[in-house]
């Protein structure tokens, strides 16, 4: 029994950590026109588990949260954003 | 071939090497570095006039261009043109052009991009040349340029140098070949947000310089010089939509022998990122 419980919380909590929505802040070089940042939000939105994605001009950030545990790595991110003709200068992820 | 076709066929060149490839926050008239994203596709309806002295034109022109990296872009333009010459008119496809460009270098820092390309068209022979007046050459004509630019939120600059190799066609009719040079500069009065509206002014300085024509190897007297003009524009866009509007005003003319003056040229498009 006590075997049973331990694995229904081990199965919550890895759920819960996977399946946890994570965000994405970019700081991002080279944007000078939301004309042109739209190449950005279209190379996320197309990637399946994104669920939005912002784009603040004046601080060079962007914001991309995603769903279902989809995550991202550094070099994924910067290619991405090189894709869409910008530079990614650093990142931070966090775990909403 | 008369005097009257050739001033034609000139008028055609140059209206044909003044409506090309737009690709997004370019100049009106100029060109500059910009590209397309990766796999991204832009779909541009263009709308061109253009008056000097007797001779008329109006082109629309639909261009469809493709993001095949993050800096090197390729696509078509494919431009209906309606003419009139005194008491002749002609419409029908005009020629088709083929256009690529690559961005070879960028620096990008904080709302700021500074970034150079080259690009290299191709106008095809396939517009009707024994229309009146002509809507094509009748010779495929070669472009290339290499193109400066300087985006920050607040300002823009960009300069421009393109060459055209003009073929000769069936009647050893060859156009002289063209040298184009721009300056650009351009202003935002608002700071931009992503997704809102925003606008910039443009103000555009465009020579064009125009080698002698040639029939069957002679220079012909009736060509050939200089036209340079000074204009405003606007490039207004809201998420994945633009529309850039301007004017081109002359300001210096040096044609040689007989050769209607431009009186204006004026250019219109919309623009659709997908």
């Amino acid at each position: 029994m006590k075997k049973l419980i331990m694995i229904s919380l081990v199965s919550i909590w890895t759920n819960i950590v996977f399946a946890a929505d994570t965000q994405y802040d970019m700081r991002v070089d080279g944007l000078a026109c939301p004309f042109c940042a739209y190449g950005i939000e279209k190379k996320f939105t197309k990637t399946e588990g994104v669920k939005s994605v912002d784009i603040d001009l004046k601080n060079g950030l962007v914001i991309v949260k995603t769903e279902d545990g989809k995550t991202f790595s550094e070099e994924k991110l910067k290619e991405i954003i090189n894709d869409a003709g910008f530079t990614m200068i650093s990142m931070t992820e966090k775990s909403l | 071939m008369k005097r009257s076709h050739l001033v034609g066929l000139t008028v055609s060149l140059l209206l044909a090497t003044s409506s090309q490839s737009i690709l997004a926050h370019d100049p009106v008239f100029g060109i500059g570095p910009h590209v397309l994203f990766k796999g991204g596709t832009e779909v541009a309806l263009e709308i061109h006039l253009e008056k000097a002295g007797e001779e008329k034109e109006s082109e629309v022109g639909l261009e469809l261009v493709y993001g095949i990296t993050g800096d090197w872009a390729a696509g078509v333009e494919l431009p209906y043109a309606y003419k009139k010459e005194g008491s002749e008119s002609s419409n029908g496809l005009a020629d088709i052009q083929l256009f690529t460009k690559y961005r070879f270098w960028r620096q990008d820092s904080l709302g700021l991009q500074e970034s150079a390309a080259v690009m290299f068209a191709v106008n095809l022979n396939n517009g009707d040349e024994k229309a009146e007046p002509k809507l094509g050459n009748g010779a495929n004509d070669f472009i290339t340029g290499l193109t400066y630019g300087y985006e920050s939120l607040k300002w823009y600059r960009w300069a421009s140098v393109r060459y055209r190799l003009n073929g000769e066609n069936d009647v050893g009719f060859h156009a002289g070949n063209k040298t184009l040079v721009d300056f650009v500069a351009g202003w935002r009065p608002t700071l931009p947000e992503y997704i809102k509206p925003d606008t910039v002014w443009l103000l555009e300085l465009n020579t064009a310089i125009s080698e002698k024509s040639e029939l069957n190897g002679n220079q012909l007297s009736n060509s050939g010089g200089i036209e340079s003009f000074l204009s405003p524009g606007i490039f207004w866009t809201m998420r994945n939509f633009a529309i850039k509007a301007g004017i081109q005003i002359p300001i210096y003319s040096d044609l040689k022998g007989s050769q209607e003056k431009s009186d204006y040229r004026a250019k219109t498009s919309f623009e659709w990122h997908l």
